[in-house]
């Protein structure tokens, strides 16, 4: 279980990490091309306002910080998922806190971009809560909506 | 720096929701014309991701109605509603669950319940505090909750939630009452009540 803000990455066969009732937050998921190695962020907020809270809050350190935690575990080169990013209120005025969601999307892809990591597919944006889950058995990823069915994302045939 | 609170400071919230919840439970029963039972409120700081744990499971099915509060205390009051709840609700009020109707029925029963609240608060503290129109939507409560503290700036490390259950006497069904007031907002009312 990958709560707001945390990260975690496994390559323990039959592991599957999971963030629920992504809202506005974004679940990154990280896959080696090559190897069953996954690691799964779930970034709350675009840019980082404090140096406290879990090292995954804030998508300009939260993208670094995965992507060196599952290059530590033996990740060469990745692909990438995202989920979430929803607007689900549209109080806020026109503030810059009314697109949250939209703006966690935009933060978490330049960071990508910058890393040189493609984005093989993304389920975001809208109104709807989404929650994803990464399994390493076959690197899968996987996405639902609230009352709705598992869909795949991703996934290597074997 | 994300503030701490004392344990008094935690017993005046709880008091303070306490009131709140008293005026918000009676409005409740003289809207549906039915006895209303309120739980003792809890106040707790809590690292962002266990408030969202604390409030519901992630990733049950719930309707949510959110009422941001403006002015000299900012906060977000929330109302969450369980299906088979939410479905008691609507039948003694004689709408079908889930339409637009009862969506637009539940805003408004969040919007005089938030605003008893609201001004019980108001009326205690002399803070101005400014209620918007609500919003209602069903999704996984997480996605709710998770999404109104993202939203709401709340980005300190810890969330302050003051969480009342109301009960209906004759009837099981309850629903979630919080106020999750930013830190700047909590700042202005602990000082009012001078336990800064």
């Amino acid at each position: 279980m990958v709560r707001m803000g945390e990260l975690a990455t496994s390559s323990t066969e039959g592991d599957v990490l999971v963030s629920i009732g992504l809202g506005s937050c974004i679940g990154l998921a990280l896959i080696d091309v090559r190897r069953p190695i996954v690691g799964l962020a779930h970034v709350m907020l675009p840019t980082t306002t404090t140096e406290e809270g879990p090292e995954a809050k804030f998508a300009d350190r939260g993208v670094p910080n995965l992507i060196a935690r599952v290059k530590k575990l033996g990740a060469i080169r990745l692909e990438a998922v995202m989920v979430g990013g929803a607007q689900m209120f549209s109080f806020g005025g026109d503030g810059p806190s009314a697109s949250i969601g939209p703006r966690n999307e935009a933060a978490v892809r330049e960071e990508l971009t910058k890393a040189g990591i493609p984005i093989k597919a993304a389920a975001t944006g809208g109104r709807r809560g989404r929650t994803i889950r990464v399994h390493v058995e076959g690197t899968r990823v996987t996405v639902r909506e609230v009352a709705g069915t598992e869909q795949e994302l991703y996934g290597r045939t074997s | 720096m994300t503030p701490k609170y004392s344990d008094m400071q935690l017993d005046a919230l709880r008091e303070l929701a306490n009131i709140g919840s008293g005026n918000a439970g009676t409005a409740l029963s003289q809207l549906l014309g039915q006895p209303v039972d309120i739980s003792v409120p809890a106040a707790s700081a809590l690292p962002l991701a266990d408030a969202v744990e604390a409030v519901a499971d992630p990733e049950a099915e719930a309707t949510g109605v959110v009422l941001p509060i403006f002015g000299d205390f900012d906060a977000t009051v929330v109302l969450l509603f369980l299906p088979d709840d939410e479905a008691t609700l609507c039948r003694l009020l004689g709408m079908e669950p889930h339409t637009e109707d009862s969506f637009s029925m539940l805003g408004e029963i969040g919007n005089i319940l938030g605003c008893s609240y609201v001004n019980a608060l108001a009326a205690m503290t002399g803070l101005e505090m400014e209620p918007r129109p609500p919003e209602t939507v069903a999704d996984m409560a997480g996605a709710i909750v998770a999404s109104v503290l993202a939203t709401r700036g709340i980005t300190g490390d810890l969330a302050l939630v003051l969480d009342s259950e109301l009960f209906l006497e004759n009837e099981k069904c309850s629903l979630s009452f919080l106020m999750l007031p930013s830190h700047e907002g909590i700042g202005e009312l602990l000082a009012r009540l001078g336990l800064e």
